[in-house]
Parts: structure tokens; C-alpha cells; sequence
């Protein structure tokens, strides 16, 4: 986007106006004195290791899945095969988000959409299958379970797995996920236990990773959901370090396990790598040194080890087009350059198809290759903080940590990220900022290449979507029928029964969900014990 | 004169609503009045596009495309001279098969004026082509 006339201001997505340049003198106060702070000092803007990428490259780490637990098994091996460092399972949205096993009405009445974006998996045996020969034991795995009333289960099932093949828990190495900014903002579900009943889920599978499985990280925020849905990046930091009080203001309530341990725990988070590269690396400087500063002033931490905020990093999905989508691969690339000046620990691009479907496989492996090339051919590696000390960098960093601790405390000021999910306030801002962009793309005033100019009307699409396999919900129809007729009945029904009972207490629920897993009861038996115990979320927008 | 009414469902379990709130903020502003019934199965959505009597139906599809077009058929069953209208993440052949059964659809990248352009020839506030 270019102004009209050069002296108009331009403004940064986070509603900074931007100069034409940028002096020493521009840097605040507040900040120059962290200029001459090397990567691996407090407070960390920097970097968490001085020697960055040369010591340990990011993980490539790419979301994916479809159809039936085998075509997920396969998909996953195919990505590591091309160079994937760490793999993702991807749940199908209608039956794990809702919990409903796919004999459910909500999932008959759309049974075609079963299996379109994850893999269907109702019992352990569906995640043993999609699990079959991947390197658990050695690589870094993501369990799925995104969406909260979900993670219980999904994670119950991965480590059930884990403990079949005779894998030691304590030394598992992984991730959940249990996102609230999924969950309660960005992709609300039909059907979703409340927030308040969310939050002691996520407590419960802190404080069972902490006892169980110390390399596990048992919740991963996702900043990447709040500004993907239409949050600036100074919001998406905000509400992420907002929604990481919510987590540890309840783990230091119950007192149970060492604060520093929980803390360490939710240091693994995601944000979105958007096209803006000089903010968005900003935005991962910005976390880094707001973790660290979070836990010395909130909680009193100082262990330096605990204030390694570990980034997650998924290009924005949003900004892939459907006209032109080989362009996409530029996009792709270059969104994965502002999550590498910004010294993210792993990295998933978008798919160049990802306006038109899930994944192809092609698409799967440029994403890889696109990392690749990055990696290996372009020197970004070689040196750590790369954009430190630049006039530019350094203040837009400063400028964007003081925008983001602003939409903190607003936050706070009314009862926090639960309430202001509970209230609609979030979806507000995000539907507002949603409103502006599309409306300066509508206006002429911001441009998409391929979209608003440089059309293509002679070859308007040069691919189509990816479509997966057609028979998810026979297979999966007829493996719930399967697994209820040679479980042992007794013993299923037992652990349904010890659910709910544990639900209704405040005890935790995952020693029981392992018994759940493990006694074969399904995903929506499990759905069933939560609908009676917690009810339904009242969502704050209609969608 | 009555403002003309327009009834919006998503037909998957898919809760992503950027999209269609963006549109139905664009039709508000544009003087419809917008019912969203938001994820909605097709008995669902047949029921809700006659008790509201609206004069417009607008689908968000993420799903597969057998869903949404089993929608279409209801609707189009239940009420013979219902315009439809769609959009979402809907790949070019899936396109093909609504626009087949005389939907307007509009993939990403669609322009608010056009959608809203549409809507008014829908509801024959416009003849403009």
C-alpha cells in the first residue's frame, strides 16, 4: 500500500503511524537501554540463545489431516519424509470439536463433511491407527485436541497409545493444545462446555503433565486464532498474555504444584506470522520480552530458564488468495520470513491452496520446501536477531509492547479474557478490525495482488481443491459399531461413570479420562457425560 | 417500503464466522435486514426461511459440497421462487455445480459491492444486470 502523497501517514496494522524513517532518536527511552542486550539476556526480545538458529533450527511443523486415521497416517508420513521435524494430528471438526461420535443427528444431518478437515478418531483404536509406525517416542507430536472440551480426550488418547507401545510418559516429548481463542473466538462450535468449566480442564492437564509428563507442554495458547479471526497484532498480545494469567491466577489459586512449573508449562504458544514482515517480527520480539517481564513482576519468577517463551509461528491463512494461487507460495514464503527474523522456534506454512481446501499434497510439500529453502540456501540463519538494533525494529518493538500491555489492562478492567469472551467483547473488537481491513481493500485503498488489480481473467484458476477420500463416515459408522460391540462393556461403562462422577467433584479429570481411553469409551459417550455435567456455552454472536 | 429480508445459515459444523458476519454487515448497511440462524442443518434452514418469510437465502459453505447442495434442494423444494445465494471457501468446481442450479456464488476474494449488488437483484430492488 503506497499513500498518495508521501508525507500522508501510514499506519502499522496495530494502529501505529509509521514514519518515512526512523533515527536513534525515535527509539523511547524506555527501551534504549535494552539495545546493547544480547540474545540470551534478559529480557529476552532478542532471542532466548545467543547462538539462535546455528545451535537449533526451528521446527518445521505443518498442520495436517483428513479423512480416515490411515489417510492421516499417511499424510503425516509423507510430510516427514519431505522434512517435516515434528508432526500434527489433525481431528475432524464435527465429531471431536462437538464430541459427537458420527452417529450423532448434528453429524448424520452433514455426514459428506465428515473427515474434510481432520481424521475421525472416536476411540483410542482410530488414534492407534493414525498413530501406526510415527515416531512418538522421538519426535515432536501434536495430539490435536484444539478446541477445549476436546483436549481431554484427545491428549488421553495420544498417551494411551504411547503407554500400549511401552513408551516411558515421563520422557514424552509433545504438545495439546486447548485453545480458548479457538474455542470461544475464532471457530465457535455448535456445542461447547462453558468457559469457566474450559479453565479447569486446562488446569486439571497442567497439573497432570506436571506430575505425569514433564516434557509434555500441556496447553498451547494460540495467538494465532484471535488475529486470524481479526485481532492487530498488539491485541493478539495482549489477550494471549491476558488468557496466560487466566491459566497460571488458577494454578497459583489451587497451589498444588510450583508456580514456576505451570509457567513453564504455558511458555509454549502460537502466534500468526501475517504479511505485514517488519511488525510481525516486531510482534515476536515484543512476546518474548512481555513473558519475561510478566512473570518477574506478576508471579515473582526468576528462574531465567521459565522466561524462554518457546513461538509457534502458522503463516495467516487469511491473507492466502483464491484467484492466482500460485502467488500464494510468495505469500507463504514471505509471512515465514517475518516468523524467522522474529526467531520463532517452529514454523507451519499455509498451504498455496488454503483459500480453496485443505491441503494437497503438493501443497503440503511446498510448505515444506518453502521452509527448506529458507533454512539451508538464504543466510537468514547465520546470524541471531538479524533486525536488533535497527532504529525501525527497535522502536516499533517498544511502541508495540506498550499497545499490547494497553489491551491487557483493558481487558482486566473488564474481569478479564474469560469475561470478555463470556461478554462479546473480544468478537467485537475482532469483527471491528475484520469490518475496517475489508473495507479498505474495498475502497481501493490497500491492494491484493490477483484480487483487486493484476487479474488473470484468462486463467482464472490454475487449481482446484483438494478433496479428500468419500468414505470417512462409512468407515468411521462402522468402527463405532465395532469397538461398542467388542469392548468390554462393563468395563467402558464404569469409566463413563467415574467421569461423570469426577466432573460433578473437583478433583482432576485426566487420571479418569486415561480410564476412559483405555476402557474403549468413546468420544461421544464422553460428549454425553460433559453435556449433563457442564451444558452449553451461550454464545455472545450469532454464527 | 418494508426493508426485504434475508435469512443467512452456514451449512457445516465449521464455526469460522469472519466471513459471513462481514457480509452480513455489508447487507445491513445496504438496508436488509440480515436473520442470522448461523451453523443450521437443512431442516433447519427450509424452517427458518419460511417462518422468517424472508425473500432471500444465503448460504456460508466450508464444507463438502454434497451438503450445501442438499440444502439447495430443500429450499429450493420447499419454496419454488426462493433466490439462493452463496459464499465461503467454495473451490471452483463446487462453484460450478451451485451456479448449475441458478445460485449466484461468491468465492473468497468476492467484493461487498457485488454481493450486495446481488441481493438487490435477487429481492428485485434492482433490474441492473
Amino acid at each position: 500500500m503506497r499513500p498518495k502523497d508521501p508525507q500522508d501517514t501510514v499506519q502499522a496494522c496495530s494502529d501505529i503511524p509509521l514514519k518515512s524513517y526512523y533515527t536513534a532518536e525515535d527509539i523511547p527511552d524506555s527501551h534504549a537501554e535494552r539495545i546493547n542486550v544480547a540474545p540470551g539476556e534478559a529480557p529476552y526480545h532478542r532471542g532466548f540463545h545467543p547462538s539462535g538458529y546455528r545451535s537449533k533450527p526451528w521446527r518445521i511443523f505443518q498442520l495436517s489431516g483428513f479423512g480416515k486415521p490411515e489417510d492421516e497416517n499417511e499424510r503425516i508420513k509423507f510430510l516427514l519424509k519431505n522434512g517435516e521435524t515434528g508432526f500434527i494430528m489433525e481431528h475432524d471438526r464435527n465429531t471431536a470439536d462437538h464430541c459427537y461420535n458420527v452417529d450423532h443427528p448434528e453429524v448424520l444431518a452433514r455426514r459428506e463433511d465428515v473427515g474434510l478437515t481432520g481424521a475421525v478418531m472416536q476411540s483410542v483404536r482410530d488414534t492407534a491407527i493414525c498413530l501406526d509406525g510415527l515416531p512418538m517416542d522421538t519426535s515432536f507430536g501434536h495430539a490435536g485436541g484444539a478446541v477445549v472440551q476436546h483436549a481431554p480426550f484427545a491428549l488421553a488418547a495420544y498417551w494411551a497409545v504411547a503407554k500400549k507401545r511401552g513408551y516411558d510418559l515421563t520422557t514424552l516429548p509433545g504438545t495439546g493444545q486447548s485453545d480458548f481463542n479457538l474455542t470461544y473466538l475464532g471457530c465457535i462450535t455448535k456445542q461447547q462446555i462453558p468457559t469457566d468449566a474450559g479453565l479447569r480442564f486446562n488446569g486439571d492437564i497442567i497439573e497432570f503433565c506436571t506430575k505425569h509428563l514433564p516434557r509434555w507442554v500441556p496447553v498451547s495458547i494460540a495467538g494465532y486464532n484471535g488475529a486470524d479471526t481479526g485481532l492487530t497484532p498488539d491485541q493478539e498480545l495482549g489477550s494471549l498474555f491476558a488468557n496466560a494469567v487466566e491459566y497460571l491466577d488458577e494454578i497459583k489459586l489451587r497451589g498444588r504444584i510450583p508456580i514456576e512449573v505451570a509457567a513453564r508449562g504455558c511458555g509454549g504458544v502460537s502466534f500468526r506470522a501475517s504479511i505485514k514482515i517488519f511488525e510481525e517480527a516486531c510482534k515476536m520480539r515484543a512476546a518474548r520480552l512481555m513473558w519475561s517481564d510478566l512473570l518477574k513482576k506478576r508471579y515473582d519468577i526468576k528462574d531465567e530458564r521459565v522466561a524462554n517463551l518457546r513461538i509457534h509461528c502458522v503463516t495467516a491463512g487469511s491473507k492466502m488468495a483464491y484467484q492466482q494461487p500460485m502467488n500464494n507460495l510468495v505469500r507463504g514464503a514471505l509471512m515465514a520470513v517475518s516468523a524467522v527474523l522474529g526467531g520463532v522456534q517452529s514454523l507451519g506454512v499455509s498451504g498455496y491452496d488454503e483459500a480453496l481446501s485443505i491441503p494437497s499434497e503438493h501443497a503440503h510439500q511446498m510448505s515444506v520446501r518453502i521452509q527448506q529453502i529458507l533454512m539451508e540456501e538464504t543466510g537468514l540463519t547465520d546470524v541471531t536477531d538479524p533486525l536488533g538494533g535497527s532504529y525501525y525494529v527497535e522502536t516499533l518493538t517498544a511502541q508495540l509492547v506498550e499497545k499490547s500491555w494497553a489491551f491487557f489492562e483493558e481487558i482486566q478492567i473488564r474481569g478479564g479474557y474469560l469475561a470478555c469472551l463470556d461478554s462479546g467483547w473480544l468478537h467485537a473488537k475482532a469483527e471491528e478490525n475484520q469490518h475496517k481491513e475489508f473495507m479498505q481493500t474495498e475502497s481501493g485503498e490497500a491492494n491484493i495482488v490477483g484480487v483487486t488489480m493484476a487479474h488473470d481473467d484468462s486463467s482464472p484458476f490454475e487449481i482446484d481443491g483438494f478433496i479428500g477420500t468419500d468414505d470417512a463416515f462409512d468407515v468411521a459408522l462402522e468402527r463405532l459399531k465395532e469397538v461398542k460391540r467388542t469392548r468390554h462393556e462393563k468395563g467402558a461403562m464404569t469409566a463413563l461413570k467415574d467421569l461423570e462422577r469426577v466432573c460433578r467433584s473437583s478433583d482432576n479429570i485426566m487420571p479418569v479420562m486415561m480410564d476412559c481411553l483405555e476402557a474403549e469409551a468413546t468420544l461421544g459417550e464422553v460428549g454425553d457425560v460433559y453435556r449433563e455435567v457442564f451444558g452449553d456455552w451461550r454464545t455472545p454472536i450469532q454464527c | 417500503m418494508k426493508p426485504k429480508r434475508i435469512l443467512m445459515a452456514k451449512t457445516g459444523l465449521d464455526g469460522h464466522w469472519r466471513g459471513p458476519t462481514i457480509v452480513a454487515r455489508a447487507l445491513r448497511d445496504a438496508g436488509f435486514e440480515v436473520i442470522m440462524i448461523g451453523m443450521a442443518t437443512t431442516a433447519e434452514i427450509v424452517a427458518a426461511a419460511i417462518d422468517e418469510d424472508v425473500d432471500l437465502v444465503g448460504l456460508n459453505i466450508g464444507g463438502h459440497i454434497d451438503v450445501a447442495l442438499r440444502a439447495v434442494d430443500a429450499v429450493q423444494a420447499a419454496a419454488p421462487d426462493m433466490p439462493i445465494f452463496a459464499g465461503g471457501t467454495i473451490p471452483p468446481h463446487a462453484c460450478k455445480q451451485l451456479e448449475a442450479k441458478g445460485l449466484e456464488v461468491f468465492p473468497p476474494g468476492s467484493m461487498l459491492t457485488d454481493i450486495v449488488d446481488s441481493a438487490n437483484r435477487l429481492t428485485g430492488l434492482s433490474t441492473a444486470p
